[in-house]
């Protein structure tokens, strides 16, 4: 074995992952070649002097903010935005297939009871609507301003608290649009594009996100724009997705991923 | 993270705790800004949060985590192309039983290694972090690069000899 394939072996050797035939070899190597026996001692000095480099620790804080993030996420994910599908209510409901419709039939001609003779019907009360009006309005302000914090963790938590406003808002709607535009953090981005899927019926925010495709340089939330318009199935997002596919300039994942769009779309017409 | 990827993204603060430090230094290796390395941190448990999904069973976590970090870095690096990575004041050396001479003399290596380190190319500074301080395998250094475990094999020797010619010139240097 020549001399430049047992030094590429050294650091292996040095980190005591090199097998037992290899490392025979080495040695075996090293007794007959006094400059690989050099080599092996310069980098063995700087592969143990780098153990004296220290180990600096992170702010505590920092954890501190993940789990910021993380509860936001978590209540982002229970606030009815139909992340979680499917389970039946538990405690209460009958384990039996048996009892389910009769409990079923019982609730219905309870409501249909309670509907009749009970519930009174009346116009809706003006201050519970101000009330509401002003929840609404809290939520709007604290949405926005921690969607301009300097913090993307902070910005995050703003993203992550637009779900909870129950009424589409124009200013909310744009300042998340701005948010897949221009923030200097991909999973801002990436979450405001999530969060803009309340947004889509309206034609104008679908078109904002398929002009948004084109000025991305983060190939993660192109790919994500991407599955959010053939979740809409939009149209008129076809255009945009073809100029992509066929974008040389464009990471080649997205490309395959805006071809696939397309098809996808065909297909579904 | 077989538990956070089917939803129970509680979990997470458990592999927060087991791994940020590794990831930090990652980073500060890579960057040499603290603010910057602990907001790369935060990035990438958050997009492991999102795309949990991608993570395949039956393959190790650390790895993986890492694969998403070098991709959160690349994104970032891309952005911020005009930075330099500058050393930031304040590493200093472990402490150990050492004489005082024998300290300071340690100290001063310590210091030169480091600046040797930091002006490594990013990518050769890179597999060295790898290899060395966060206890990777060649194979998954090999997952992580998206190369083959002969090339990692001779970008750790080739960065390893760089590293040390740097080193030995600042010697020569601080000795002259």
């Amino acid at each position: 074995m020549n001399c430049e394939r047992i030094r590429e072996q050294i650091p292996e050797c040095l980190a005591g992952r090199l097998g037992d035939a290899a490392r025979e070899r080495l040695v075996a190597h090293l007794e007959t070649c006094p400059a690989c026996r050099a080599e092996l001692a310069e980098l063995n000095a700087v592969w143990r002097g780098m153990a004296s480099l220290p180990e600096p620790e992170p702010d505590p804080a920092m954890r501190t903010r993940f789990l910021e993030v993380l509860e936001a996420y978590q209540a982002g994910r229970t606030s009815g935005l139909g992340m979680q599908v499917g389970n039946p209510p538990r405690g209460w409901w009958p384990a039996r297939p048996v009892w389910q419709p009769v409990l079923a039939l019982a609730l219905l001609l309870l409501g249909v009871f309670l509907g009749r003779y009970v519930a009174q019907p009346r116009g809706a009360d003006p201050d519970i609507a101000r009330l509401q009006g002003q929840v609404e309005g809290l939520r709007q302000l604290v949405t926005l301003s921690l969607l301009q914090e300097q913090s993307p963790s902070s910005r995050l938590r703003g993203v992550t608290y637009s779900y909870q406003m129950a009424q589409p808002d124009t200013q909310v709607e744009q300042a998340l649009l701005y948010a897949v535009d221009h923030d200097s953090s991909v999973n801002v981005r990436l979450s405001a594009v999530d969060a803009l899927e309340k947004y889509a019926a309206d034609a104008r925010i679908r078109r904002a996100l398929a002009d948004a495709v084109a000025v991305q340089d983060s190939p993660l939330v192109q790919i994500a724009l991407v599955d959010l318009l053939v979740q809409l199935n939009d149209k008129e997002a076809a255009p945009a997705l073809r100029r992509l596919a066929q974008d040389a300039q464009a990471d080649a994942q997205v490309r395959q991923h805006a071809a696939w769009a397309i098809q996808r779309m065909e297909v579904s017409q | 993270m077989l538990d956070v990827r089917a939803g129970d993204v509680g979990k997470l603060e458990l592999l927060f705790d087991r791994h940020h430090r590794a990831l930090f230094r990652y980073f500060l290796h890579l960057t040499s800004n603290r603010a910057v390395s602990e907001d790369l941190v935060q990035e990438v448990f958050f997009r492991i949060l999102k795309y949990r999904h991608t993570y395949q069973p039956g393959t190790r976590f650390y790895p993986w985590m890492f694969q998403v970090g070098r991709n959160v870095y690349m994104d970032r690096a891309g952005r911020h192309k005009a930075e330099v990575a500058m050393p930031e004041r304040g590493w200093d050396v472990r402490s150990t039983d050492m004489p005082p001479d024998r300290q300071a003399q340690s100290r001063q290596e310590a210091a030169l290694l480091r600046r040797a380190l930091a002006a490594m190319p990013a990518e050769k500074r890179e597999v060295i972090v790898m290899s060395r301080f966060l206890d990777l395998k060649y194979e998954e250094i090999a997952s992580i690069l998206k190369c083959e475990v002969g090339a990692v094999k001779v970008r750790v020797y080739r960065a390893m000899r760089e590293l040390s010619d740097r080193f030995f010139a600042l010697c020569g240097e601080q000795a002259s």
